[in-house]
């Protein structure tokens, strides 16, 4: 078993950094070459010295990027999940908010960034609300309808057995929506650390997207290439955790196509 | 209504089975109605064990939908020990068993077996006595960790059955539990099916379109026939409680069966007019 899981696992792995290795062969290349000139973009090696010399000054912002990306995460997809389970319970609720939840959708957050911190001002309360807003749709959205898939027969079943509205959506609605639910996690995991950032931007003494940006206007590319690939690194991270959450807490969904 | 129970001893005596007095259902579509059931009687003792058998349409199912109180009828009344059926299920006096056993896919069997337990908000260890006792009824014991999934077909209708045992309903309610499955498997079900049956005293009420189904698990088969769905034959099935598959070879079997197969082509005659 575990060798068949080791091969499973070089089998997933092994391509994507096969391609990496070139790609990262190919910049070095290019870069010795004189394609492109090294100030716009530095050689590999040079880098990864920006990434090890930089470590404390990355630390500080990719810590503090993290945090607001992480804690507003936690807050949207809660309160997106809460509301969600509000429109469950009325249909007459959801026919209000619904297609308007949906309308928010075209809005583009950036557009948005410049009023929030007009409003709550600079610093962590306006990016929150900011990544908090990113987690909420999804959540919202996919979980309105992830909390209507439950089959008939669950329903049914459960009626027959003289279940409460509340065990009703304990028991079926909320496992069934499982998928729903790691659907949006995974989707607003990327975007709540874009949105950190373009939060930063303008909003934040301190932080990744602060550091893209300051790094840009005193033109250090090492250091801006080093934020872009730890805020990368962070964001594959947290998605990385979300996907094996979900395989912990859903065991079953192994076992229904294997057989 | 209790006045003639009282008035009436033979009446009162049947207050603990189920009771079906003149049950309509009428569906309307705009201006087209449709009857499923067209004024149904039926009596079906404390203990006994009946089933329904007829064609599609003839309102078999529909009959055992308003009793497991998920239709209300349009007319009529359906008494499950003198309840109403929203009683009943308040009561979790009875338990439904469907055609495709519901299990719920997230849950291990052992779980799924408990559930009906867990909802009543049984206490955990009683919860667990009891669904392991119903395990080993069913002849599941060693599956209890396998989700749905991993199971057979078979093997998922015995938990559904399980599950059914496990608040010990005084009405087993069962629509055609078997009806997915190979004919040797069903046999064999039948017949556990009927050691439960004995060991729990529940009275059933079974949907089937087998005919052999219907004669080993039955007192009385009630004979359906559709457009107006309606009762047409109840032919009793006079075999005991105490029945091994050597049944089938005593001619009694033989002559319920074609007498079955004679009621049911009567019943159907009417679509090829």
């Amino acid at each position: 078993m575990t060798c068949a899981k080791t091969s499973q696992w070089a089998a997933i792995v092994l391509p994507p950094v096969i391609l990496l290795g070139i790609i990262l062969a190919l910049w070095a290349w290019v870069s010795a070459q004189g394609m492109i000139p090294n100030y716009l973009l530095p050689p590999p090696a040079k880098l990864w010295d920006a990434i090890v010399n930089g470590r404390s000054v990355l630390w500080r912002h990719g810590l503090a990027t993290t945090q607001e990306a992480l804690i507003g995460y936690v807050i949207g997809s809660l309160l997106g999940l809460l509301a969600a389970i509000v429109l469950s319970f009325s249909r007459r609720l959801r026919a209000c908010f619904f297609p308007l939840a949906l309308a928010t959708q075209a809005i583009p957050i950036i557009a948005v960034t410049p009023l929030i911190v007009l409003v709550m001002g600079r610093g962590m309360p306006a990016i929150l609300t900011l990544v908090s807003i990113t987690a909420f749709f999804p959540m919202l959205i996919n979980m309105t309808r992830g909390l209507r898939v439950a089959d008939r027969g669950y329903h049914e079943l459960l009626h027959s057995l003289a279940a409460t509205r509340l065990q009703r959506l304990l028991m079926i609605e909320l496992p069934a929506a499982f998928p729903y639910l790691f659907a949006a996690l995974r989707v607003a995991a990327t975007a709540c650390f874009i949105n950190a950032i373009v939060g930063e931007w303008i909003g934040s003494n301190i932080g990744l997207g602060y550091l893209v940006v300051i790094s840009g206007q005193y033109f250090r590319m090492p250091m801006l290439w080093a934020a872009i690939v730890v805020t990368a690194a962070l964001t594959l991270i947290l998605a990385g955790i979300v996907a094996m959450v979900e395989r912990a807490v859903t065991p079953w969904a192994a076992t229904e196509h294997g057989t | 209504m209790s006045a003639v129970l009282a008035a009436q001893p033979s009446l009162r005596a049947r207050a603990d089975g189920i009771s079906i007095r003149d049950v309509q259902m009428v569906y309307r579509r705009g201006a087209q109605t449709t009857t499923a059931l067209a004024g149904c009687d039926l009596d079906i003792p404390a203990g006994s064990w009946v089933s329904l058998i007829g064609a599609s349409g003839c309102g078999k199912s529909t009959l055992l939908r308003i009793l497991s109180d998920i239709v209300q009828p349009t007319s009529g009344q359906a008494l499950l020990g003198g309840l109403t059926p929203a009683e009943a299920r308040a009561q979790r006096r009875f338990a439904l068993v469907s055609q495709h056993a519901v299990m719920l896919p997230w849950r291990r069997v052992l779980a799924n077996v408990e559930l009906g337990l867990e909802v009543a908000r049984v206490p955990k260890a009683e919860r667990r006595r009891r669904a392991e006792e119903a395990i080993d009824m069913v002849g599941l014991r060693g599956f209890e960790k396998a989700y749905p999934s991993e199971l057979s077909g078979g093997m998922r209708q015995r938990a559904a059955i399980a599950r059914a045992l496990t608040l010990k309903p005084a009405y087993l309610l069962m629509d055609e539990p078997f009806g997915a499955l190979d004919e040797l498997l069903r046999d064999r079900l039948n017949f556990e099916l009927l050691r439960i049956l004995n060991e729990t005293k529940a009275t059933l009420l079974l949907v089937t379109h087998s005919i052999s189904e219907a004669i080993i698990l039955s007192d009385k088969v009630v004979v359906m026939s559709p457009r107006p769905g309606r009762i047409t034959r109840e032919i009793d099935i006079d075999f005991g409680h105490n029945r091994s598959p050597t049944m089938r070879d005593d001619p009694r079997f033989g002559r319920l069966e074609s007498e079955l197969r004679h009621a049911l082509g009567d019943s159907m005659g009417d679509e090829h007019h």
